[in-house]
């Protein structure tokens, strides 16, 4: 456990410790197809060779205890992301207020909650696995919100009910091929009830984004609007993201009791948007500890549907250009691919563990979206081989 | 001094408490906690909550050297595993794990300061001054 250390043992006073965590990871994918990477706000992936990039980050974190009700927490981890740098970002940082034991308030900057679990992604010790399932996280690169949220937990006879509310606006950018899609101004809202009893835990959430720029795709849709063609304006329009909403809904269960650790999730997307292909997706994890030993088995998969959008325009030249355009967009955010998961964990002292993990994707050459830098050679098909060291202090 | 552990002795003879090794849930003598179910113990000492019947907040208190003896018997999890998840609510900003004290003299004198702190012990170091809430075992 995370010792905090105490500048002062009385309770009456304001607490200050300040903790951290981090990974140090190398990552091989075996197929040059595809950059495999943990999740899409990463600009280039392992590509048939080892990468300390895909999983290492370290971060650390202040806690203010000022009294019962309140407490100020700041949060900053440095990662491969945006910009192939690892430039620290702040991930949390926000003022807590518990009028009681039962419900909780939170304003600042929070950790993007849409999966039960995902507000923790970056925090590998406390996974199972070496990274939360790239099928089910890896395509949802939002990491914050400037908002808020509130928390009720409600005791009812054996069960605990909670409810959550959150809503804010992003404020990252993601990298999109040579571009980068400012994500800033985009407006999120959401919630998730959760039921606990026993050793299970149920949880239902569904968060909706309404983004606030447009895909670094200028070029394709004024050329579109500049055809004056009224097929080929709406077309353009389709691809709009400015102002467009993405739903995303998730159902999870875990059960977790004595050596037994078992999740089971899935979820939908939906996009108004036609720049972005809706998809479902859902994993299956579990393990089985021996001691400090946790051999883990999963199965995970994300399957999009295509969309088909007409420019109307003819071909031959300059139109095919255009059209070819519109195609990439489409099927740049395809998905259709499972992977299967063997590894082993082991807490081979307090607060450290290592993993050593073996993913073996597959999928069809057309499932693009969960990757970077694609090559034509590409066939959907990679294993990927992890060895990690986690730490908290 | 010499009659501290006598007392104790026949406490331990007069009490109908488990014997040596097994931990019990206590609180102060005079708090208003009442006895806890295994739930409410699991609720509490895991972060879910700390609001009690009575309307205040509960303060677990970890025992250092026992707490992993504790949360096996309590959950059936290693302390790798209880240390797994107090740091996903640490590092996700829901609450902080209970204060860390290492020795039971120390966790019996917070316990005499604090009416809503709840600890536990080895059942042999129980005296008149606390009261026993859950006992794991049972």
């Amino acid at each position: 456990m995370p010792t905090i250390a105490q500048a002062e043992e009385n309770e009456a006073s304001s607490r200050f410790s300040l903790n951290g965590f981090g990974t140090l990871g190398m990552t091989r994918s075996s197929s040059n197809g595809a950059g495999f990477v943990r999740d899409l706000s990463q600009p280039h992936g392992s590509k048939g060779e080892w990468s300390a990039n895909v999983d290492s980050l370290i971060g650390l974190q202040a806690n203010w205890v000022l009294n019962d009700q309140l407490t100020v927490i700041a949060q900053g981890i440095s990662r491969y992301h945006i910009g192939s740098s690892y430039d620290p970002e702040l991930m949390w940082g926000f003022v807590r207020y518990d009028p009681n034991g039962y419900s909780s308030f939170r304003l600042g900057r929070l950790a993007t909650d849409f999966y039960m679990y995902a507000d923790s992604r970056h925090v590998g010790y406390t996974y199972l696995t070496v990274r939360p399932s790239t099928d089910y996280f890896g395509v949802l690169p939002f990491a914050h919100i400037d908002g808020a949220d509130a928390q009720w937990t409600l005791p009812i006879g054996d069960l605990l009910l909670r409810t959550r509310i959150h809503g804010g606006w992003l404020n990252e950018k993601l990298p999109l091929a040579e571009h980068s899609w400012n994500l800033q101004g985009s407006r999120m809202l959401g919630g998730n009830v959760s039921l606990q009893s026993g050793a299970w835990t149920v949880r239902l959430s569904s968060s909706q984004l309404k983004f606030g720029h447009n895909l670094p795709i200028d070029d394709l849709t004024n050329g579109l609007k500049q055809t004056g063609a009224p097929s080929a304006l709406a077309a353009a329009r389709a691809l709009d993201v400015a102002d467009s909403t993405s739903r995303f809904d998730s159902l999870g269960a875990v059960y977790d009791e004595g050596p037994w650790q078992v999740q089971f999730m899935v979820s939908r997307a939906r996009h108004s948007s036609q720049s972005f292909q809706n998809w479902q997706s859902g994993y299956f994890l579990a393990g089985y500890r021996v001691g400090s030993l946790t051999p883990f088995a999963g199965y995970s998969w994300i399957r999009s549907k295509a969309r088909s959008l007409s420019t109307g325009l003819p071909g031959g030249n300059p139109f095919d250009e255009l059209n070819a355009g519109v195609a990439l967009v489409l099927s740049d955010s395809h998905a259709d691919q499972h992977t299967t998961s063997l590894g082993l964990r082991w807490d081979f002292r307090e607060n450290m563990d290592l993993k050593i993990q073996f993913d073996a994707i597959r999928g069809k050459p057309d499932s693009i979206f969960p990757f970077r830098n694609e090559s034509s050679n590409w066939n959907g098909r990679t294993n990927v081989l992890t060895m990690v060291m986690d730490f908290v202090f | 001094m010499r009659l501290r552990p006598l007392l104790g002795l026949l406490l331990l003879l007069l009490l109908p408490v488990a014997g040596a090794g097994e931990l019990a849930v206590v609180v102060r003598q005079d708090s208003e906690i009442g006895q806890l179910r295994r739930d409410d113990v699991i609720n509490i000492f895991l972060g879910r909550y700390r609001q009690l019947p009575s309307g205040k907040l509960a303060e677990p208190l970890d025992l250092t050297p026992e707490s992993g003896t504790f949360y096996e018997r309590l959950t059936g999890k290693s302390r790798a595993e209880i240390n797994a998840y107090w740091a996903r609510l640490l590092f996700t900003g829901r609450t902080t794990p209970p204060r860390q004290i290492d020795s039971q003299e120390k966790l019996i004198d917070t316990l005499l300061k604090n009416p809503q702190a709840i600890g536990y012990i080895d059942s042999t170091r129980l005296d008149r001054r606390l009261r026993v809430i859950f006992e794991p075992e049972r």
